[in-house]
């Protein structure tokens, strides 16, 4: 898994050496910006359900042919999964704050993603407007302070843009 | 290759759930030591020269043998090749001790250790104790519980801010335990 630290560590032992001053100036800086993604992943973790809830909602308030027949929503089970996907995304936004990269995302959720919906059948625009409705909805100090707010705004952007 | 971030973060996907609460706490106890542990990466890499040679010498001096004719640091080749040796294990101790995690040291210095040092005939016993000895050096280092008394000349006092490294001594004892339960 990609973090400061493993990368640090990565190139350190590629070169046979001890971590340098250089490392270890790399992980403080790291450490020092931690405070906002820890709150960002704090509070999210706390809201996961809630949120996922409001994100669902607004994908199928704006695309609501998607519950008419033979649509990606046309069956309570298939509602489901999509309200269950978005929670996952919302989970991996909770892993790259805490890890402080985007590492989870990629690995877990954007590598084959592409593939997957178009073997599926399935339209990643409502997934796209549900992540937007999120973002646009959180708001600092309500939500999380605006550190926070901000680390928490980059995920979703990068999950927006690698799924648009 | 994982850190104290991404362990909790592979532990908590494998419940598909998400980071918080309690493993939020101890990410932050990291955050919050980060200084501390920046400082005890530094004084295992400051010192780690000197450490690796005073280990290696004080397990000749207990076994006067491994030097002899026939002894396993004898020639000067072997000698050398047991002070890279132990440089080598005192360097994945650092990375594991700046990741938080043991997985780094497990996985490219640990795994088969044991395996190829019986292969190439190296007493794992004398590795222990050198390693043993360098848990006793870089401890003192790190909670920096050397006296001049103790030091003699060779005394070194790094200048760190005080304060309580228990936590991060215990961590590193941990890793230098590992490697001599994982040779023994």
């Amino acid at each position: 898994m990609k973090s400061v630290v493993t990368t640090v560590v990565t190139a350190a032992d590629a070169a046979g050496r001890f971590p340098s001053q250089n490392d270890l100036e790399a992980v403080q800086g790291n450490i020092q910006r931690a405070a906002a993604r820890l709150e960002a992943a704090e509070k999210l973790a706390a809201g996961l359900d809630a949120v996922t809830r409001e994100a669902g909602d607004a994908c199928f308030n704006k695309y609501s042919y998607l519950k008419q027949p033979g649509e990606a929503g046309d069956s309570q089970v298939k509602v489901d999964k999509c309200y269950r996907d978005l929670g996952h995304y919302l989970r991996l936004i909770n892993y790259c704050l805490v890890v402080g990269g985007t590492g989870p995302l990629d690995e877990w959720g954007i590598a084959g993603a592409r593939e997957v919906y178009r073997s599926l059948g399935l339209p990643t625009g409502p997934y796209v407007e549900a992540l937007t409705y999120t973002r646009d909805r959180a708001c600092a100090p309500r939500d999380m302070s605006p550190q926070a707010l901000n680390e928490f705004k980059s995920y979703l952007d990068y999950v927006i843009n690698a799924l648009s | 290759m994982l850190d104290a971030f991404s362990r909790s973060v592979v532990s908590a996907d494998a419940k598909t759930a998400p980071v918080g609460g309690s493993d939020l706490a101890s990410l932050r106890a990291y955050v919050q030591n980060g200084n501390k542990r920046l400082d005890a990466v530094n004084a295992i890499t400051s010192n780690a020269s000197c450490i690796v040679s005073d280990a290696v010498t004080g397990m000749i001096c207990e076994n006067t043998g491994l030097i002899q004719a026939g002894g396993n640091c004898y020639p000067n080749r072997r000698m050398a090749a047991c002070l890279r040796d132990g440089e080598i294990i005192l360097r994945y101790i650092s990375y594991a001790l700046l990741a938080g995690d043991a997985s780094v040291l497990d996985d490219r210095c640990l795994n088969g250790l044991k395996e190829t040092y019986i292969a190439l005939g190296v007493p794992t016993q004398s590795a222990a104790r050198a390693v043993a000895i360098m848990k006793a050096s870089a401890t003192a280092h790190i909670g920096e519980t050397n006296t001049p008394a103790l030091g003699g000349k060779r005394f070194r006092k790094m200048e760190t801010t005080q304060g309580d490294c228990s936590a991060l001594v215990a961590e590193a004892g941990s890793y230098f335990d590992r490697v001599i339960g994982a040779v023994s």
